[in-house]
């Protein structure tokens, strides 16, 4: 069981190529980091994965627990296991966070089956807690008004509510306060298990310290350029990604 | 000449005076039924509405020997309420003066089948919202006069509402608001095949806050014409409405006589594949009506590239130091909004609806806040 993607390429939609030949495996129960450059194609990865409408798939494929991820719509992705926390959440004006999530959590239920709302306040405010998220959040329109941290946040706690099989994060380290980072990275780790993994984008090692990565890789240029363990990511902590441009 | 001992020769003068100018506007509003022509599309009124598809249509059927048929209820009203009939020549006359925007025909053809509805008049405040409700299979027309003594508080609920496939409604509505008093009204219409509902506000110096909300008609027009006649009144008209086929037509003017007063507009649209919403309103500001704060605002969202939105928002000021704005904006739902959701696994159409509740949200807390 894992997330395969073969040979992707992807472009924006009536514009320039972003991803060109990506080729990644990550198994259950394992954790990657992806690296790179500003601009270098990580977060259209993420969103490729996910379906955003303002991407196209060119070639390649991905395949989620064997299921082919393109031939589903984005909300079916979602239920299958698959989960985004964005590097810039949106915010959704009219729509309180408590029933975006009653919404997300009700549309994984057996048809003719009702969430039970009772529980799902009392595990919204227990997760929200375990996040410092004040539960007044849970009547706030989603995102509408939030900081950045806030927003950050706020992405892990619908993870946490998701309960997802395949979680990715972009750069959900910046923004948060070096407390916040503590907390967000304790929650990431308490949901490491052998049936769910991470895919983790983010710039810094700090976070990376607190979420032990077993495998990183390198995009340049929306190809992955190297594969390798936690000691790359000290070296591009001191050395920044030059070695890339020498290689060129 | 002969006046009452204990009037004053002012007074009787005045009392004449208003007696010859009501009826003045009686004849002329005599005149204006029998020289009105039914909507067509040389009316600006009727310019987007389809007047031959409907207003043609709602003619016929009035003229017919179609009976009116429908069942009017009203709830928690106390001594308020008294059911319209067809011999209260006052009520009568005050539906005869009601202005329209563009149906002075079909208004008249109302005034012939006159004497169904409910008056209510309110001299205590509510404790309970009073409850009207007009229900019908086939044909209906209703009249409703609500009016609000000086100083008092009152909250309406007025249902209008059609059962079966063929339910036609068309409902009058006068309200009177004296100095100081406060109503509050939620006007709801659904499920008919066809519907209009002309509506006169007078406000005097109170306050008044309306929502109205039209819901799975095929065709619904709604006149509503606000007045201020005194300062320090206040009309909030809200609207929120889900049209999902065939026309929600919407007209509405708010006038200054006087000034030292406010009026707010905002009507929100969601629209559905395949309907068409029509706005067409207007602030008028009388010469005088000094120190006037006038607000309009129309906003749609359209949810299909077949859904249909004309939007004609409009200003006409004569008075000085006002303060007026009018929009409107028109917009499909938010890719990346919708993408959120989406991504969090939710169906589409309810995503879809989760957006469209969260956009007419405003106009509902307004309501409930005021
Ligand atoms: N919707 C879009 N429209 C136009 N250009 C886009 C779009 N999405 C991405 N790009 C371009 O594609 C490239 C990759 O962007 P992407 O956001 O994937 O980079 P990134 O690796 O996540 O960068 P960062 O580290 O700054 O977050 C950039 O040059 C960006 O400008
Ligand atoms: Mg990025």
């Amino acid at each position: 069981m894992s997330l395969i993607i073969k040979d992707l390429s992807a472009r924006v939609k009536d514009g320039a190529q972003i991803l060109n030949g990506i080729n990644l495996e990550i198994p259950k129960g394992e954790v990657h980091a992806i690296m790179g450059p500003n601009g270098s194609g990580k977060s259209t990865l993420s969103k490729v994965l996910c379906g955003h409408p303002d991407y196209e798939v060119i070639s390649g494929t991905a395949e989620l627990d064997g299921q082919d991820l393109f031939a589903m719509s984005v909300d079916e992705r979602s239920r299958a296991g698959l989960f985004l926390a964005f590097q810039y959440p949106v915010e959704v004006p009219g729509v309180t966070n408590a029933n975006f999530m009653r919404a997300a959590l009700q549309a994984r239920l057996p048809k003719g089956e009702e969430l039970d709302a009772v529980s799902f306040y009392k595990t919204m405010r227990a997760k929200m807690a375990a996040l410092g998220m004040d539960t007044k959040f849970t009547a706030r329109a989603v995102n509408e008004g939030f900081s950045g941290g806030e927003k950050k946040r706020n992405d892990i706690l619908q993870m946490m509510m998701l309960e997802p099989s395949y979680a990715i994060l972009d750069e959900t380290d910046s923004g948060l306060d070096v407390d916040a980072l503590r907390i967000v990275s304790d929650g990431v780790n308490a949901m490491r298990a052998p049936f769910r993994s991470f895919l983790v984008i983010t710039h810094y090692k700090r976070l990376l310290d607190y979420i032990k990565p077993d495998v990183v890789h390198v995009l340049y240029k929306g190809r992955i350029v190297r594969t390798a363990g936690y000691e790359i990511v000290e070296h591009i902590e001191q050395n920044g990604f030059d070695f890339l441009k020498a290689e060129e | 000449m002969d006046f009452p001992q204990n009037m004053s020769m002012e007074e009787a003068f005045a009392q004449a005076e208003a007696e010859a100018k009501l009826n003045q506007a009686l004849s002329e509003s005599k005149a204006r039924f029998e020289n009105a022509v039914l909507p067509n599309r040389l009316n600006e009124d009727w310019r987007f509405g389809r007047p031959h598809k409907y207003a043609t249509a709602l003619a016929e059927l009035l003229r017919s020997d179609k009976p009116s048929q429908g069942e009017a209820k009203v709830e928690h009203a106390g001594e308020a309420a008294v059911p319209v009939s067809a011999d209260d020549d006052d009520l009568r006359r005050t539906e005869m003066l009601m202005p329209t925007i563009g149906s002075d025909a079909l208004l008249g053809m109302h005034l012939e089948r006159f004497g169904s509805g409910y008056a209510l008049y309110i001299e205590e405040d509510t404790k309970k919202p009073i409850r009207i409700e007009y229900t019908t299979t086939g044909l209906f027309t209703s009249s409703t006069f609500i009016m609000v003594a000086p100083g008092v508080t009152a909250e309406v609920v007025e249902i209008h509402r059609g059962e079966g496939d063929t339910a036609c409604m068309f409902a009058t509505r006068n309200i009177q608001v004296a100095e100081g008093a406060k109503l509050k009204i939620l006007h709801h219409s659904a499920h008919m095949e066809r519907y209009m509902c002309i509506t006169n506000i007078q406000n005097m110096g109170g306050q008044v806050v309306q929502l109205t909300r039209h819901d799975t008609h095929d065709w619904a027009r709604e006149e509503t014409v606000a007045e201020i006649y005194a300062p320090e009144s206040d009309i909030q008209l809200y609207s929120s409405n889900l049209p999902r086929n065939g026309v929600l037509d919407l007209h509405t003017k708010q006038i200054h006589h006087a000034g030292g007063a406010t009026s707010n507009l905002l009507y929100k649209n969601v629209v559905y594949e395949g309907a068409t919403a029509i706005f067409a309103g207007n602030i008028f500001v009388a010469p005088g009506a000094h120190h006037t704060d006038a607000y309009q605002s129309n906003r749609n969202m359209l949810l299909s590239e077949k859904a249909t939105v004309h939007s004609l928002p409009g200003l006409e000021i004569l008075a000085d130091k006002v303060r007026c704005s009018h929009g409107s904006a028109s917009s499909g739902v938010d890719e990346q909004q919708l993408f959120y959701l989406l991504s969090r696994g939710i169906p589409r159409e309810e995503a879809i609806g989760l957006l469209a509740y969260g956009f007419e949200k405003d106009v509902i807390e307004k309501y409930e806040r005021a």
